[in-house]
């Protein structure tokens, strides 16, 4: 561990997104392989001597995908297919895509035309999760999964093996879960950016020294329960840009939630370790704030939104919808409406790599925050 | 040309049906927003009323009414990359605009996503609007189209479990031998619907898809009753006379085309006068292809239901592919027409690369056009024309 400052590891994945993914092929030649964030158990991935690391399409500059994939189509889906295209994925041996909305099941069709030797699982997860049949199948998924990643390592499926990384797994979002609690006693230390650099950083580092690089961080510094920051709620799919984070303390701004799919959101449901983890990791999927393409009661999904929103404090809401995302763009007039009847300010940005300037993001969020009352 | 009689009947069945479907209510039927891939046949044993707001959609495209309730509903806060057939049906609740006096409201609301995932969030937000509870039918998509038993497991069990519902919902038992008579007329009409399709590969056709997109009103709305039968009975009837008679779609037929993904509902006129006019006639489309396979056993239409959702109607990419180059040789295509379809992601993603695939395999070209299904602020027509155009002058020199 460094003698100097705990946040430099996490920065340094930020800055080099492979970096632990490239040692750990050097050091063991081992298999790494790439997921697209809402809802992959990485610890499956983990468990069969996988190196799993989340891959963020979102935030890519776009110049060959649209020679196989019409433009109207989100960031995510399209920044991943060009980081592929353009050899930026070479590092991973295979990508697990989650069946969360059209776009991604379409993804998966193209991944297999387009890189026929780098395999590619899709995860189909149940979109009705308040039918109780859904809980059998995302087992059976998982199990799928698990059997597919063990095929691309080697190693038989082990479900000590798997426990042994649930476990390993649950420490880390327990430390994630209070790093978030430490952002809101001291968000002018934990800022927003260095805590998302931990987030970010978890989902591309071995799990075991991210952990101890955590336990390293300023945990005993002062809570600041004066802070002049507006804390805001963001609801979202992935933060893109990623800019995002330092306009946001720039403007003094911090977060009350973050509900972003690899956001607090991943990580605010603790699981059991105990009995079988295949169940164990259904319940807690099942349990996490539902992602947008996912189905719950309609009126059910807005009234819970509000009621998280306002448990939360917040000062105003920020719903980050990636352009051409069907899912999200359905449900934010509701919201919207919703946090309007409530007298909770609210913003709707509406982010693409593809047209994007990080000024008028700027101008934007300096016209909200000065909505939010409160001295900048 | 000629027009074909039977196309006719279409504003009299459209009339009639959107006239009982307002009627439902006062006669003690509950109103079921559903959509196609869904089974209402369970909801005519049960005396329930079918309506598709998808229809409504399209009749507001067919239109060209799209425009302007589309912006009602984009005032709503609904987006302009939202599909538009959803952007159409809110904003014609909002506005108070629409051919078919609107629709009746809904008790409740019944979507399977095997077609795709907008409309669940669609109907979610038709279910805030009316207060009406919803049954999602979930379909896992299984890839690459293998057999998925723990799927079919998952699948089955909802539409057991929505039987049930509906049972409980209307409060009576399902009648049995309604249900057998219904399912009985939905694989008659859908057997009708495909022998109608399967004489576009006479040549000349003597229908094109552009009729057929006409003809779909009855297959779409009315499945399940007498009155698709009869219809599509009659039409199959005078397009055999036609053939016979040596009467074809187009005028001295030189190319056959296929049109892939939804028609371009407020073009549909100009564009089939446009390619008659150059001897193109559409010969067969994916999307009239859809309606073909809806029948299912009298015995277990709980499995076959499930495996219609799992691997029919679930457009796997290699069996998308291997369904055009069938078409290609069933028809003997001479080109592709692909709609890149702004409001239709689930379908349209993909087509590059089914272009690709497919003139790989047939060495027959396709071209690809971006348009909209309804809104015809998405597109410019005269640039549609120009490409295809283009293409048709490619075929021509060979």
């Amino acid at each position: 561990m460094t003698s100097g400052d705990p946040w430099k590891p996490f920065q340094d994945i930020i800055n080099d997104q492979w970096q632990e993914a490239r040692r750990f092929k050097e050091s063991a030649a081992g298999v790494v392989i790439g997921h697209l964030a809402p809802d992959v158990p990485e610890e499956i991935l983990h468990a069969s001597g996988a190196f799993p690391v989340s891959i963020e399409g979102a935030s890519s500059a776009v110049s060959m995908a649209q020679a196989h994939i019409p433009g109207y189509t989100c960031s995510h889906v399209m920044g991943t297919l060009d980081l592929g295209l353009s050899g930026k994925l070479d590092i991973i041996d295979a990508l697990v895509i989650p069946y969360v909305c059209d776009s991604t099941r379409n993804l998966s069709h193209l991944w297999k035309r387009l890189f026929p030797d780098k395999p590619s699982e899709l995860l189909r997860l149940p979109k009705r999760l308040e039918f109780e049949g859904a809980r059998d199948y995302l087992i059976t998924e998982y199990r799928r999964l698990y059997e597919w990643a063990c095929g691309l390592t080697g190693n038989l499926p082990d479900t000590e093996r798997l426990a042994e990384s649930l476990k390993l797994y649950e420490k880390s979002r327990a430390l994630l879960r209070r790093a978030f609690l430490k952002h809101r006693s001291s968000p002018d230390v934990w800022t927003v950016t260095l805590l998302r650099s931990l987030f970010v950083s978890a989902s591309r580092s071995d799990r075991s020294k991210h952990l101890e690089w955590m336990k390293a961080l300023p945990w005993d510094c002062p809570e600041n329960t004066e802070s002049d920051l507006a804390a805001v709620y963001l609801k979202g799919k992935v933060w893109d840009p990623p800019q995002l984070s330092g306009i946001m303390d720039e403007l003094g701004m911090c977060l009350a939630e973050d509900e972003t799919a690899a956001g607090h959101r991943a990580v605010m449901v603790e699981g059991v370790t105990n009995g079988d983890p295949f169940e164990a990791l259904a319940d807690r999927s099942l349990a996490t704030i539902p992602y947008t393409g996912y189905h719950v009661e309609p009126t059910g999904l807005v009234n819970g939104f509000l009621e998280r929103v306002k448990k939360s404090q917040a000062s105003g809401v920020i719903l980050l919808n990636p352009k051409f995302c069907e899912a999200a763009a359905f449900d934010t007039p509701d919201f919207v409406n919703a946090l309007k009847n409530e007298s909770i300010p609210n913003l709707v940005l509406e982010t693409s790599a593809r047209s994007f300037s990080v000024g008028q993001l700027k101008l934007r969020l300096e016209a909200f925050r000065e909505m939010l009352g409160m001295e900048m | 040309m000629e027009p074909i009689k039977s196309l006719k009947q279409i504003k009299k069945v459209t009339t009639e049906y959107f006239t009982a479907a307002h009627m439902a209510r006062q006669n003690n039927k509950k109103v079921v927003y559903c959509n196609v891939f869904t089974p209402v046949e369970m909801l005519y044993a049960l005396d329930m009323f079918p309506v598709y707001p998808e229809n409504h959609a399209a009749i507001v495209g067919a239109r060209k009414m799209a425009a302007e309730v589309s912006a009602a509903a984009e005032g709503m806060g609904y987006s302009m990359d939202l599909c538009s057939y959803a952007r159409c049906d809110l904003g014609s609740i909002k506005a108070g605009i629409s051919p078919t006096w609107g629709l009746p409201k809904p008790d409740l609301i019944l979507v399977s996503n095997c077609q795709c995932g907008t409309l669940t969030k669609w109907f979610e937000v038709l279910g805030r609007m009316y207060s009406a509870p919803m049954i999602l039918i979930d379909v896992p998509h299984s890839d690459d189209g293998a057999a998925d038993i723990e799927a079919e497991k998952y699948v089955r069990a909802q539409l057991v479990d929505l039987m049930g519902r509906l049972e409980e919902m209307t409060g009576r038992k399902l009648d049995e031998a309604m249900f057998k008579e219904t399912i009985r007329l939905s694989g008659e009409a859908s057997d009708l619907w495909t022998r109608m399709l399967e004489l576009g590969m006479k040549r000349p056709a003597p229908i094109t898809v552009f009729d057929q997109f006409i003809a779909m009103f009855p297959m779409v709305s009315q499945r399940g009753t007498q009155i698709a039968v009869d219809f599509y009975s009659g039409l199959i009837d005078e397009l055999e006379e036609r053939s016979a008679a040596g009467i074809s779609a187009v005028k001295n037929e030189k190319y056959r085309l296929f049109w892939d993904n939804l028609p371009i509902w407020p073009e549909l006129g100009r564009l089939s006068t446009f390619l008659g006019d150059r001897g193109a006639a559409l010969v067969t489309s994916i999307y009239t292809w859809a309606w073909s396979k809806l029948a299912v056993s009298q015995d277990d239409p709980l499995t076959d239901w499930t495996k219609q959702y799992l691997y029919t109607f679930n457009l796997h990419f290699k069996s998308r592919v291997d369904n055009y180059v069938d078409l290609a040789r069933n028809y003997q295509l001479d080109g592709f027409l692909y709609h890149s379809n702004r409001s239709c992601k689930w379908i349209s993603q993909d087509v590059q690369e089914v272009r690709a695939a497919v003139t790989e395999i047939t060495g027959i070209p396709g071209v690809i056009i971006e348009a909209d299904q309804n809104d015809t602020r998405q597109y410019s027509v005269e640039t549609l024309e120009k490409q295809i155009d283009n293409f048709l002058d490619m075929l021509r020199k060979g």
